[in-house]
């Protein structure tokens, strides 16, 4: 063997060594970033000083939020043509300044169906308003039915009509839905894409309202109208519960870590004694 | 309908109701001035949304109505065989609801610069052209001259016994009032769902774009309950102002009353379009006609107005409801008494409006 060849063993076993080590890592963090986070997580960023532009529904702030696309379905209801409905998925972000929560939808919808301005028609008697809502637990620890809560586990919801601008209601059950007061919302339409941005401070002023500022995971379900196909009341399409991950974080169980390091100790073990192996041979 | 007991007749009335107002129109009587639409247009439904709005409409029939094709819009509930069952109504049935254009829009017109401006246009319709309108077919009716037909069918909210557009509403906003029966709308609870609209098979409920909630005929409950200027009871601005003072209104289970006379007792007064099986407590007499001529202008025996036609506005019991008023006026003509042409000729207004008696 000579001293060039010998050189050359040396920075291969390096190189080895250094993909090895590489593996462990990224078998180790990766997984506890990504695959550990549940599949119903709708993410949360802090963005302590983006106040102004998340207010946006096309705000610069917003590319700094990774977006989770959630599933629709029609909500089971009593409604006429409840299977009726249009939109299948909606796309969601979320993020917090120190006073303000904002959760950002986005959905495909061809046609823009509401308030008119006063140089296009009037409204129409049989036409009705695209619309959205965030339905949340009224006690952000609770853990409502899904269909609009119920008397003792009222929720509350963040309704958002291209006719009428944002409303938070509180419901305790299908058809009970009573306005409770204003959310801020403030909505976009461009290239066919709704972009409608709720905001509220974390901070609940009264009861009944959901409040932010505690370090846990609140619950949270997406329903979308479209109006174009005369969709409203009980025929929306729905998503399942998810939760706004404002918790300590997504970390899973430790075993998990540990697991996920000994299957990249193996990786890297294979790999040195492949290579190993490569070169003796 | 009536049953007899040992406290004497009753009349089925709504659950949970104590007492059911109701109105007899007297379908002979009308002239179609439309004087009941306006003095119901003009106290409840100016403007605010409300411009296409004619809570109280009188349309030309036979005609398409207000709005346009009513009939044929669905809503109400299936019959008891298509329930199969034997004595009550079947299931909901979901109506369509109409377009704007089925109602008509409202029309601005060139008042302002003729009246006030000076311009020598004509008085007409301003923009687009108007299409179709309330009893936009006026007078029009069937039939070949010399024996073409129509009448005039003002039509309100019924405030029906079972009514299908409470039923229709989500969020219970459409009840009946437990002390008069009357049908209102919570402008609270309503959500501008209009599934009311399209439950009503007489499309007897309206929605309003500005407030975006439903509304609809009251019954003129204010006036009914002596709200007025000079606290009197008075009967819905409809029937007061009626010129040839067609309504009667009281209450169906007043059995002194005209109307329980006429509905349960001569059974005269009949249901429009009782097949959509909302019970309506509006009721009609059935309209007569002079026989049809012939060409030269001789009188036949023979009836103007088809009975297939007001069979199919009516039911079947218009045959019965014919016969007997045909009868009480060939009592009248001899001379007898008859307590039925008293009824429905009075002009008692004591007797015409007896909103009194359950106070």
């Amino acid at each position: 063997m000579s001293e060039r060849s010998s050189a050359a063993d040396g920075r291969r076993s390096l190189v080895a060594v250094a993909v090895a080590l590489t593996l462990v890592t990224v078998a180790a963090v990766v997984p506890a970033l990504v695959g550990a986070r549940p599949a119903n997580e709708v993410p949360v960023t802090e963005l302590p000083d983006a106040d102004d532009s998340l207010s946006e529904p096309t705000g610069d702030a917003w590319e700094r939020t990774p977006a989770k696309e959630i599933a629709l379905a029609s909500a089971p209801s009593g409604a006429p043509n409840a299977n009726d409905t249009s939109i299948e998925s909606v796309s969601v972000r979320a993020a917090y300044t120190d006073e303000r929560l904002f959760v950002r939808l986005s959905w495909d919808d061809p046609s823009r169906d509401g308030n008119v301005s006063p140089a296009n028609a009037t409204p129409q008697v049989n036409s009705f308003a695209d619309a959205a809502a965030v339905q949340l637990p009224a006690d952000a620890g609770a853990n409502p039915g899904i269909a609009m809560g119920s008397d003792r586990t009222p929720v509350n919801v963040w309704y958002w009509s291209g006719a009428t601008g944002g409303q938070e209601l509180l419901a305790g059950g299908p058809g009970t839905t009573t306005p409770i007061g204003s959310v801020g919302s403030n909505a976009s339409y461009e290239d066919g894409r709704w972009h409608v941005v709720y905001a509220r401070n974390r901070t609940a002023d009264a009861e009944n309202r959901t409040s932010f500022d505690g370090d846990e995971d609140v619950r949270v379900a997406f329903a979308v109208w479209n109006g174009n196909n005369s969709e409203r009341a009980g025929q929306k399409a729905v998503s399942e519960w998810q939760y706004l991950a404002l918790g300590p974080g997504p970390e899973g169980p430790p075993y998990e870590t540990i697991l996920w390091a000994v299957a990249g100790l193996a990786i890297a073990a294979v790999v040195v004694a492949t290579v190993v192996g490569v070169r003796r041979t | 309908m009536s049953t007899q007991d040992d406290d004497g007749p009753t009349v089925e009335l709504a659950d949970g109701v104590e007492h059911q107002v109701a109105m007899v129109m007297d379908l002979n009587k009308c002239i179609g001035c439309q004087s009941c639409t306006v003095a119901c247009k003009t106290l409840w439904t100016e403007g605010g949304g409300r411009e296409y709005m004619y809570w109280n409409n009188v349309e030309t029939k036979p005609g398409k109505g207000y709005p346009r094709n009513w009939e044929e819009k669905g809503g109400g509930f299936e019959s008891a065989e298509q329930a199969d069952k034997e004595d009550t109504h079947g299931e909901r049935q979901v109506g369509e609801l109409p377009s704007q254009e089925d109602w008509g829009r409202p029309w601005e017109f060139n008042h302002e610069e003729i009246f006030y401006d000076g311009s020598d246009e004509s008085l007409k319709p301003q923009g687009r052209s108007p299409e179709w309108g309330p009893n936009w077919d006026e007078d029009q009716g069937a039939g070949e001259y010399p024996n073409s037909y129509y009448f005039y069918l003002p039509r309100i909210c019924n405030h029906c016994t079972h009514p299908s557009c409470a039923e229709a509403c989500p969020r219970k906003a459409l009840y009946k009032r437990e002390e008069d029966g009357i049908v209102l709308v919570d402008q609270e609870r309503c959500r501008g769902y209009r599934y009311c609209v399209e439950g009503c098979p007489y499309n007897k409920v309206h929605f309003n774009v500005m407030k975006k909630k439903s509304e609809k005929c009251i019954f003129c409950y204010p006036r009914k309950e002596g709200e007025g200027p000079d606290d009197e009871v008075r009967p819905p601005a409809c029937a007061s102002e009626c010129p040839p003072q067609l309504r009667l209104v009281g209450f169906l289970d007043d059995e002194d009353g005209p109307i329980y006379k006429l509905v349960e007792e001569y059974e005269v007064a009949l249901r429009l379009h009782p097949e959509f099986h909302t019970e309506p407590n509006v009721y009609y007499i059935p309209p007569f006609a002079p026989p049809q001529h012939t060409e030269n202008g001789e009188t036949v025996d023979v009836e103007r107005i088809p009975r297939p036609y007001l069979e199919e506005l009516f039911g079947e019991q218009v045959h019965d409801a014919l016969d007997t008023i045909e009868r009480h006026r060939d009592r009248v003509r001899r001379g007898q008494d008859s307590e039925l042409m008293e009824l429905l000729t009075t002009k008692d207004m004591a007797k015409q409006y007896r909103l009194e008696v359950f106070e």
